[in-house]
């Protein structure tokens, strides 16, 4: 929700401080753990600010309802979900609204981008992210812990996708908006990309902006997205980093392995 | 899904030899673990995980109108959602039979024991605190039930209540711990081929003809109970089922306080 | 002589220039990681995945649907394999668990199953199949020690389900379970070996002995 006028009611300004005391390209703190569900095939979880975000992804598997099967490809369903409790402010009502299936939407353009669907022709994957607290991001956040636990699922993908919210607070441009900031700042860009191929997966913009305004907006998503996708990556290797720390401090190393006979 | 039949065959198969598919005793929980206060937005919470089984709790306050025919009280409800990531075969969708009824167990074992006094909840003419506690079943491994009783108890243990001032509720603000009459915890047993266990997986549930669920508020007294699958039981096996309820009431409880 | 590994993650650059291997995919003339995997020297082994049929694998299934054609038979895949009533000489009904052959796979994985078996009286499990190999070792090894300690018939299925029967069922399973948590790391094969004769308290022969193919009729890889 955006106040119409560039005069706050909060001031969320301090010279080069934001509420928090963060610097105006500083994150918050993020944390992400890959494979945290025994059922999903794949999960993860994001801990981003406060936000609490986990996903979990089925499939490819068989197609419900069967006249939804598309016989080139696999289709992708996304439900982004705020749990009631999630709110610091009132107990929400359980159950989709309108703001939470145009998320689901976008979300799922990013996947249908990413995932190789054409290799699994007549499946489907299913894709959730639950928000179980929040605070400010919680698409980002989401999708951020959604491409984790697709790749966690083993489902070939192009790349590792992650993003951040832009916006403006009193005519600075900031990354990584709290839940303060989205509400009484000036404007709003949450945006998905893949740093490999450079493109930009998932874009959403309200308020006010300029044209040099977006242009540098989009420098700075970017920029920030290499520090997430260094979270995701070690969340992903950290699992197989940790068995082999206990299997190494089991007993000295011997002879390499060289027994596999095939692959997939 | 066709390869749950050929598990179940084989959950019979090992019963028989009074064995389970995870070399527990067939009176023995799996695992248990509990972190309170998981949330911070949450006035109480927390998350229980039982072998694989994953359910967080929430307690949220928020303003309400008291009910009718009781002007002067608070109000207590509980839900569940059995998130579609917790279980390939959960859709997404309304709450079916099985998510309400674990919500009305829950809530009836905390209701029943009177842990909870909704009078002091009265705030002023037309307004009260409502207490609302959410089941969120994240995995699925069997015990639910269990699971989410545990969550619950443990998230009323470190929930605050928060200030209300101005006609307003402030947040992060409390007026001091949620008080407790009673603690309560439940157990859950299925009758799989006319024999007992507890704790089970989701593929001894498969397997199973019924489920017997006691709750308990006290080390005698019990507050709730419920029945489910086609199965009967015989007053000697729900008199057993109270003993060992009340046996698990001590191993549980730890998780609680 | 330690190979260098490395995680690869999807994203990560493989190869400079166009290579065909395995969980990658190639743009823009480079060739790219698609899922986790180990770059080992120039091979990439993923760590994770879910079967996708392939011609003339041997498969470990469950008949899940009886047609007046034939069969429909679930093989831990996205995909359903068929089994055509012409194929059969005996009939099998809803829940039996049968090895078989994947005898042709078309471009969109309609899968037509021969060669069917029934299997009873044991049990199932299900690893991922990029484990398989691992599980089976070389030259069998791993899958003979497994076989040899716990003294049970072990039935690996490409399509990851594993078909166990007779003797330790348990502890096979436990070792598999191993197998496959440990599958990326090196002296995997010594380890399972110590976890083997520990737990049964007896010596199991050398692993790395050459084993003829068809020797020892109770431990099979299927196909």
């Amino acid at each position: 929700m955006k106040m119409a006028s560039s005069v706050s009611k909060v001031k969320l300004l301090d010279g080069n401080k934001r509420l928090d005391g963060r610097g105006f390209k500083d994150l918050r703190d993020l944390k992400i753990t890959a494979g945290v569900l025994k059922k999903a095939q794949g999960s993860a979880m994001v801990e981003w600010g406060r936000n609490k975000v986990i996903a979990g992804v089925y499939g490819p598997r068989e197609v419900f309802p069967r006249h939804r099967t598309d016989p080139y490809r696999a289709i992708i369903n996304c439900k982004y979900a705020m749990a009631p409790f999630s709110s610091l402010e009132e107990h929400g009502r359980a159950g989709p609204n309108r703001r939470a299936m145009e998320i689901g939407k976008v979300a799922k353009h990013v996947f249908e981008n990413t995932v190789f669907t054409n290799l699994f022709p007549k499946t489907m994957i299913d894709i959730s992210m639950e928000i179980l607290q929040s605070d400010g991001g919680t698409r980002i956040a989401g999708i951020t812990a959604a491409s984790v636990a697709v790749v966690d699922a083993g489902i070939p993908v192009k790349d590792l996708v992650q993003g951040v919210s832009v916006g403006k607070v009193e005519g600075k441009l900031v990354v990584d908006l709290g839940k303060t900031e989205d509400n009484f700042g000036q404007s709003d860009v949450p945006a998905i990309v893949s740093l490999r191929s450079k493109e930009i997966l998932l874009y959403q913009m309200d308020g006010m902006l300029t044209k040099d305004e977006i242009h540098e907006s989009l420098d700075l998503i970017f920029e920030a997205a290499k520090v997430v996708r260094q979270k995701q990556a070690d969340a992903l290797k950290e699992k197989y980093e940790r068995i082999e720390e206990n299997v190494a401090s089991e007993k000295p190393s011997g002879r390499s392995e060289q027994g596999e006979e095939e692959v997939m | 899904m066709i390869v749950d039949e050929v598990k179940e065959e084989y959950v019979k198969n090992l019963l028989k030899k009074g064995k389970r598919a995870d070399g527990r005793g067939m009176m023995d929980y799996r695992p248990i673990s509990v972190e309170k206060n998981y949330l911070q937005n949450a006035e109480g919470s927390a998350f229980a995980s039982i072998g694989d089984s994953k359910v967080l709790a929430a307690v949220k306050f928020d303003l309400v109108e008291p009910f009718k025919d009781r002007p002067e009280e608070g109000v207590l409800m509980v839900n569940s959602e059995f998130t579609i990531m917790a279980h390939p075969e959960f859709e997404s969708g309304p709450p079916n039979e099985k998510v309400i009824e674990l919500a009305r167990v829950v809530d009836r074992g905390i209701r029943s024991a009177e842990a909870i006094d909704v009078k002091k909840f009265f705030l002023e003419e037309g307004k009260a605190y409502g207490l609302f506690i959410d089941l969120w079943v994240l995995d699925h491994s069997g015990n639910l039930t269990d699971t989410a009783a545990l969550a619950a108890m443990a998230a009323l243990r470190c929930t605050k209540v928060p200030k209300y001032e101005d006609g307003k509720i402030i947040r992060e603000e409390y007026k001091g711990p949620l008080e407790l009459e009673r603690d309560i915890v439940t157990s859950s047993f299925e009758k799989i081929d006319g024999k007992m266990v507890v704790d089970a997986t989701d593929e001894e549930e498969i397997a199973s003809d019924g489920r017997l669920t006691m709750a308990s508020c006290g080390n005698d007294m019990l507050c709730a109970g419920q029945k489910s699958g086609r199965a009967g039981f015989t007053t000697d096996e729900i008199m057993g089922v109270i003993d060992i309820a009340f046996e698990k009431r001590k191993e549980l409880m730890k998780f609680v306080k | 002589m330690e190979e260098t590994k490395r995680i690869l993650l999807p994203g990560d650059l493989v190869a400079e220039g166009p290579k065909r291997l395995d969980g990658c995919f190639v743009e823009k003339g480079n060739t790219y990681a698609a899922v986790v995997g180990i770059l080992s020297g120039e091979r990439v082994i993923p760590l994770k995945g879910f079967y996708v049929p392939r011609y003339d694998d041997y498969v470990i299934g469950i008949v899940k649907n009886v047609r007046f054609s034939g069969y429909e038979v679930e093989i831990n895949s996205p995909y359903y394999g068929t089994l055509s009533s012409r194929e059969m000489r005996e009939e099998f009904k809803v829940g039996d668990v049968i090895s078989a052959k994947i005898m042709s796979v078309n471009e969109v994985n309609d899968t037509e199953l021969v060669e069917p078996r029934r299997l009873y009286g044991g049990e199932i499990i299900e690893i991922e199949h990029v484990k398989v190999p691992r599980v089976i070792g070389k030259n069998a090894s791993m899958l003979a020690m497994i076989s040899e300690s716990t003294r049970a018939e072990v039935l690996i299925g490409k399509n990851g389900r594993i078909y166990l029967k007779g003797g330790d069922v348990a502890l096979a399973s436990l070792a598999i379970i191993k197998i496959c948590r440990e599958a990326h790391t090196s002296g995997l094969t010594e380890r399972v070996k110590e976890f083997l004769e520990k737990e049964t308290g007896t010596k199991i022969g050398a692993p790395a002995r050459e084993r003829e193919e068809g020797e020892a009729p109770e431990n099979r890889e299927v196909g």
